[in-house]
């Protein structure tokens, strides 16, 4: 594979850095791959701006920043007007789109994949984080749908699993049909 | 991620991690037999406080949070003469207030195990500022040992290594991290109990008597160790001493205290100072560099390699001692020498000290909070270019 590099950012309390963690937990401990997670947050508890970065590829890392990203995945507005300059011209941005509503006429493909309203229909809008995590096992399939739930079982209260379980899934069905192709190339 | 379990998970945690770097340095003083751990919160370095809170209670350990970063240090030096295996972790604000307490475990020979999660002033941006603090900023004379991990696997397997090399020369021991590799999570493979090398350092066998010399370190330079509070009364004085430990400001007795502790460290440099090399068969250029920063160093190297231009990584495992043989051995190889580092230019001194002229030198550095882009040291390899 080539090396991937996925951002996530939001605002704090989203669970921006928890996502980056479970997905590349599964990456790691499950697909075998290899990966560095960063992050940066403000003071604030929450609230705050908040990003968090992935490279992935299959053979050791060295540098743990890659300057253009492949995917950004933007859960805020104020996220999305910093960081998508930070984002590959041919790259793929996934949105909330209840929270995210101009793009900036980018050229990179564009994925609406409304995390918080389903979440909040399942129960709570706090496993939006899972929906998005959903969406991008499905959409890039590198590691098991399995795999993915396994971590997240390990990484959230147990009083939380089921509703989290139930957010992936909602973020698979979301990303039918789509393949983004990042195991092939 | 919150862990929640609160079962014993014993002392080393087998298997395949994607691990945070604050957690694996913490995970590899355990998995060395740490047993005590005393510090005062600072970041980026809370997460080894908090991941040993966690851990020490599940393995019979002790952990203290002192009132500040000078009662932590000296209930390190009280808790490694009575035997126990000691760790503390602070950030480079907090590492100034330790250089006292740090220059008294050199002193009395306590082994002890500082990690120094560097920072920039005041936030947790990246730097690697206090690489000139870890070998100078106690006072007295000493020769400090200081490994510098560039991995979260390294965090793991160089906090062992502390341990063992303090136990083994009665020495602290600091772990250079910074917050670039603290805050940043990646693989990490944790290898069976049994696989993990351990020392101990050596005790006394000779019961209490008035004529014990609790100083007497011959013919290895490192005394063997009388435990604190068993009966061999033994003053731990900052103080010049004598081999009975009686404080003494007779030059003589200076001259050998001091010859022998600085020598212990410096007669022993081919056992303590190692390096690794990456494209270095035939470089022409070579980058010298230590911590994070060897990770676009050796990307940098690549993106040369590329272009035709022939370049090489010289990784300093430690950076204190200075692995002098291997340094100037690459700088009798090469055409020029530069120097990476995440400061405005520290290490480089002792690198161009050490090549003595042997080839040109040069120097990639930056203070910005972030570490060095490979293209950023791939400009200075253009310009070291004949």
């Amino acid at each position: 594979m080539k090396q991937l590099s996925i951002r996530f950012c939001g605002f704090g309390g989203q669970g921006i850095v928890l996502s980056s963690v479970v997905f590349g937990t599964a990456l790691v401990t499950k697909a075998g791959l290899y990966a560095v997670q960063t992050q940066s947050y403000g003071s604030e508890a929450r609230g705050g701006q908040c990003q968090a970065e992935l490279v992935i590829w299959d053979k050791p890392l060295n540098s743990p920043h890659v300057a253009m990203k492949d995917i950004l995945v933007a859960m805020s507005q104020t996220a999305l007007d910093r960081y998508l300059p930070s984002l590959k011209e041919d790259g793929v941005l996934i949105i909330d789109p209840g929270l995210v509503t101009d793009t900036h006429d980018t050229k990179a493909r564009v994925f609406k994949v409304p995390a918080t309203e389903t979440a909040q229909a399942l129960g709570s809008r706090i496993c939006a984080n899972m929906v998005i995590l959903g969406f991008l096992q499905a959409a890039t399939n590198m590691m098991s749908k399995d795999d993915l739930a396994e971590v997240v079982k390990e990484s959230v209260p147990a009083r939380f699993v089921d509703l989290n379980l139930r957010a992936l899934e909602a973020g698979r069905e979301i990303a039918k049909g789509v393949n983004l192709e990042v195991m092939e190339s | 991620m919150t862990d929640t379990r609160t079962e014993s998970r014993g002392r080393v945690l087998t298997g395949v991690h994607f691990m945070l770097g604050n957690y694996a340095v913490a995970e590899g003083a355990l998995a060395a037999g740490c047993d005590f751990f005393a510090g005062y919160p600072i970041t980026p370095a809370n997460e080894i406080s908090e991941r040993m809170s966690q851990r020490l209670p599940e393995v019979g350990g002790v952990f203290v949070q002192g009132e500040d970063e000078l009662a932590s240090i000296y209930a390190l030096a009280g808790a490694s003469l009575a035997g126990a295996k000691a760790m503390t972790a602070t950030a480079s604000a907090g590492f100034n207030y330790m250089q006292e307490g740090l220059g008294y475990c050199y002193a009395v020979e306590a082994p002890v195990v500082v990690v120094d999660v560097q920072r920039c002033r005041g936030e947790n941006f990246a730097s690697q500022a206090d690489v000139m603090q870890m070998r100078w900023g106690a006072s007295g004379d000493y020769e400090a040992i200081v490994l510098a991990p560039s991995s979260v696997q390294e965090l793991f397997d160089y906090a062992i290594r502390a341990f063992n090399l303090a136990e083994k020369y009665r020495s602290p021991v600091i772990v250079m991290s910074e917050t670039t590799l603290a805050l940043m999570r990646e693989r990490i493979l944790i290898p069976p109990a049994d696989a993990i090398p351990i020392v101990n350092r050596r005790k006394v066998t000779q019961p209490p008597s008035p004529e014990f010399l609790p100083y007497k370190a011959e013919p290895s330079g490192t005394p063997d160790w009388a435990p604190l509070g068993s009966g061999y009364n033994v003053i731990y004085s900052l103080n010049p001493h004598d081999e009975r430990g009686r404080i003494d400001w007779d030059p003589n007795v200076f001259e050998g205290l001091y010859k022998r502790i600085t020598g212990k460290i410096r007669d022993n440099r081919k056992d303590i100072c190692f390096t690794e090399s990456f494209h270095m068969d035939d470089a022409q250029i070579a980058l010298v560099t230590y911590g994070s920063e060897v990770r676009p160093a050796i990307d940098a190297a690549e993106l040369a390699r590329d272009k035709g231009i022939k370049v090489g990584v010289l990784k300093l495992g430690t950076v204190w001692p200075v692995p002098e043989d291997e340094i100037r051995e690459v700088a009798g190889q090469v055409d020029a020498i530069i120097s990476v580092e995440m400061n405005m230019g520290k290490y480089a001194g002792e690198v161009e000290r050490v090549v003595g002229g042997r080839c040109r030198t040069f120097r990639a550095t930056k203070n910005r909070g972030l570490i060095h882009s490979p293209d950023e040291i791939l400009a200075v390899i253009e310009e070291a270019r004949r």
